[in-house]
């Protein structure tokens, strides 16, 4: 169709020494002007779905396509991937992907400098864009290098905005960024303009949804499963979503619990807010029976709060400067005590050095200042590869069982541990060869089975995971906290904390914003906002529960 | 001042100096050389003293080997001892390794000089724009600038992942035996990144065709006094020690 800016027909797609397809057959496309956001479980070939676009898959990475990919109403693979940079605009997970190590200004330029622009032209729209995403004029001529990863997370955003091209492709934008920036980009992004199309492909739904006009979710197999206008969607293929382990707005879950106390809202909601405002508007009898809905809605994302135990200090920091392995201080006069089986969430800007403190408690970074009491503790680091040594998955499994007992006896206790934790079947894979989600397992896993931390620390757990993979997550580290293990939890999903963290330390400013049970720091919306937080998404639920059930 | 320069005749001027720091075979030109070199970096670009004489140091270090060498195998060093024969550092096998310590120097001041006020950015766009290095090689060395901090960075993470399971916190300079276990994993890294690196220079359309060049350093009368006075210099200096 002429209107198509991009279109799949029949589009498959298999890498070279794979026995299934990555992704497909799936025929999609869409429109110009138009909205779309690709949802699917880890591994449905998203990534390489957009891939095809401009060719990049297979003009750049190898692999055997059937079918047919069209941009622009021409063959993807008609032109170079380069040229297609006058069509497409491309914004990755990670900055690292993006930039090339030139200055802030540069960088922004760079994708324009290729179109061969004037170079008034170019410089006009480099500080436009800088501008709107809200780059200082003074990063103008500063290395990226020097830059903190959440700003250079601004950067790559200036200058994928900057090309402006009729297509913008996203693929997790959100993913590494604090709520405050995820916002913003939300914001520009998602702008309605007949001459753009939007490609995106993002776990963190609520308030993205609000602004996408069309959803297409891909399952486990890598095939075109369901497609359409996302209330419609999320209404119709809301629990199947939550079955196959693909993400959905909470808004759909709050539905789903609406629809099961006999509850349905006329229009499906796309936002929480928006669905208690449909409950306010109904009559006395039927927000009574709503009641029941939204307390189990509110019980699923915001656990009771556990009886405050007189539990054993831990880890305790007095005073502590903290700072990360050879670079300055970044946090001051923290005093901290994580007690046996706490749940700590730490939460706060990109850059507040969370992931310092982090460390700082598992007692691997050496304190600058003050003082640390309590045994080391074990962490699980963002990037998983990073403590990820053996040559196979069993062997760093039955590595950190110790050597103390027989290595048959270790290697028959890693079969089982590994097959408790869903890695059956990949013992003898190379652990870089295992997808991010099991990389992240394989982590953790080595930590808890070494053990020998009554602390482990984990940074960013959540980023990459698939639904599935987050609520088995939450499972597990539920299960550490009732064994009496003491977790301390770098995170930015708020929704996440609040699920499985009895307590919140609020980073920001150089030091500790608040040290309080997770609950309240949700409910206190100063806090939030200073620290560039969002609240979670239940709690306007929780709001109208006080409001129309207060007992 | 140095660093507003144009980095090409910059560099032309110090590939000169340097040659003429090899071909001319006389301790009193390597020593003005270094001379020169450190007072223009203390004068003119403010650096410190301390930090001039300890970038000297491995340059120094180099420079000792040609001077032991020539002193002990003074045989294998004829042509340097006919060479320096009428200089007047004692033994003429003393005095050929210190032209030849003092070369070693004086060549990485004038090294040193250019990197200290050339900005890398700058340089690269520079010889982009003005002799046609293709924008391939350009932008790699651009992605190598940046992988250097990166790779640093997650050789730290490894290394504290690895003291995490040894118990022992990580010593500040990793020893022979830590840091060749880490060739491989930070090895593996690089690879990965380097393919993403250039992944990602083809979405955003760096191909082999020509293209604009933004802000690329131009040249001025700066230059050109600045080319005119350290040739002037390098002539005077060569002209009086004849």
């Amino acid at each position: 169709m002429p209107d198509d800016l991009v279109a799949w027909h029949d589009l498959s797609v298999r890498y070279p020494y794979q026995e299934r397809d990555a992704v497909g057959p799936v025929t999609l496309s869409l429109r110009r002007g138009e909205r779309l956001l690709l949802l699917g479980p880890s591994g449905a070939g998203k990534s390489t779905l957009l891939a095809t676009v401009n060719g990049l898959v297979p003009g750049a990475i190898p692999a055997a396509v059937g079918g047919k990919a069209e941009l622009a109403g021409r063959d993807a693979t008609s032109r170079p991937p380069a040229e297609w940079s006058d069509t497409v605009a491309w914004l990755h997970q990670d900055a690292e992907q993006t930039l090339c190590g030139m200055s802030v200004a540069d960088e922004i330029a760079f994708a324009l400098e290729n179109r061969r622009l004037p170079e008034a032209e170019i410089l006009r729209r480099v500080n436009d864009a800088m501008q709107r995403i809200g780059i200082p004029v003074a990063w103008r001529d500063r290395r990226t290098a020097t830059l903190s990863g959440g700003e250079r997370q601004l950067v790559a955003q200036a200058a994928a905005l900057a090309q402006d091209a009729p297509l913008f492709i996203a693929d997790e934008p959100t993913a590494h960024l604090a709520p405050e920036a995820a916002a913003r980009l939300r914001t520009l992004l998602l702008e309605a303009r007949g001459d753009r199309g939007v490609l995106i492909v993002d776990h963190r739904l609520d308030g993205l949804i609000r602004d996408i006009d069309r959803v297409a979710v891909l399952d486990a197999d890598g095939r075109l499963f369901a497609e359409g206008e996302p209330r419609r969607l999320f209404r119709t293929h809301g629990a199947d979503l939550a079955a196959r382990g693909i993400w959905r707005p909470a808004a759909s879950e709050l539905d789903e619990e609406l629809c099961r106390a006999r509850i349905a809202l006329d229009l499906p909601p796309l936002s929480v807010e928006e669905a208690l405002r449909a409950l306010d508007a109904l009559g006395g009898m039927c927000r009574e029976a709503a009641v029941a809905g939204v307390q189990s809605f509110v019980a699923g994302r915001c656990p009771a709060p556990s009886p405050l135990l007189d539990r054993e200090s831990l880890v305790r920091l007095t005073d502590a400067a903290c700072a990360p392995l050879f670079g300055p201080v970044v946090l001051r006069n923290v005093t901290l005590d994580v007690r046996d089986g706490d749940s700590v969430a730490i939460l706060g800007r990109n850059g507040a050095g969370k992931s310092t403190l982090g460390a700082t408690l598992a007692g691997l970074l050496r304190l600058r200042g003050g003082r640390r009491e309590g045994p080391p503790g074990g962490m699980a680091f963002q990037n998983p590869e990073s403590q990820l040594m053996a040559g196979s998955v069993r062997e760093e499994i039955a590595e950190a069982l110790g050597r103390t007992v027989a290595k048959q006896e270790r290697l028959q206790t890693a079969d089982r541990l590994l097959a408790d934790w869903g890695l059956a079947g990949l013992e003898l894979r190379h652990p870089f060869e295992l997808s991010q989600g099991q990389k992240r397992r394989l982590a953790l896993l080595a930590l808890v089975a070494a053990d020998r931390w009554p602390l482990i620390v984990l940074d960013e757990p959540t980023a990459g995971l698939d639904a599935a993979g987050v609520e088995a997550l939450s499972r597990r580290l539920q299960a550490l906290t009732q064994g009496g293990r003491a977790l301390a939890i770098v995170t930015h999903d708020m929704d996440f904390a609040l699920r499985t963290c009895s307590r919140a330390v609020v980073v920001g400013d150089g030091g500790i914003l608040a040290d309080r049970p997770m609950i309240e720091v949700a409910r206190d919306g100063a806090l939030l906002g200073q620290a560039g937080l969002e609240e979670p998404a239940a709690m306007p639920a929780l709001r109208w529960l006080e409001k129309h059930a207060p007992c | 001042m140095l660093s507003r320069l144009h980095p090409l005749p910059k560099l032309v001027v110090c590939l000169a100096w340097v040659t003429a720091s090899i071909l001319v075979f006389d301790a009193r030109f390597q020593a003005a050389t270094i001379l020169i070199a450190a007072a223009a970096l203390i004068a003119l670009e403010r650096k410190s003293p301390l930090v001039v004489a300890a970038l000297m140091i491995p340059f120094a270090l180099f420079g000792f080997g040609f001077l032991t060498t020539s002193v002990l195998f003074r045989q294998e060093s004829d042509f340097a001892l006919r060479m320096a024969g009428e200089t007047p550092f004692g033994t003429a096998a003393f005095s050929a390794g210190i032209v030849l310590f003092l070369r070693a120097v004086a060549c990485g001041m004038v090294s040193v000089l250019f990197a200290l006020t050339t900005d890398p950015g700058g340089f690269i766009k520079a010889l982009m724009a003005n002799w046609r290095l293709s924008p391939r090689i350009g932008y790699a060395l651009f992605i190598a600038l940046h992988l250097v901090p990166d790779l640093a960075a997650q050789a730290q993470q490894i290394r504290l992942a690895r003291s995490m399971r040894s118990g022992r916190p990580p010593r500040r300079i990793p020893g022979p035996v830590e840091t060749a276990s880490l060739a491989v994993p930070l090895l593996a890294y690089a690879i990965r990144r380097a393919s993403r690196a250039a992944i990602a220079l083809e979405v955003r359309g760096l191909d082999g065709r020509t293209r604009t060049i933004t802000a690329a350093p131009r040249l001025g009368r700066g230059d050109a006094w600045f080319v005119a006075v350290a040739i002037c210099l390098l002539g005077a200096l060569i002209a009086t020690l004849r």
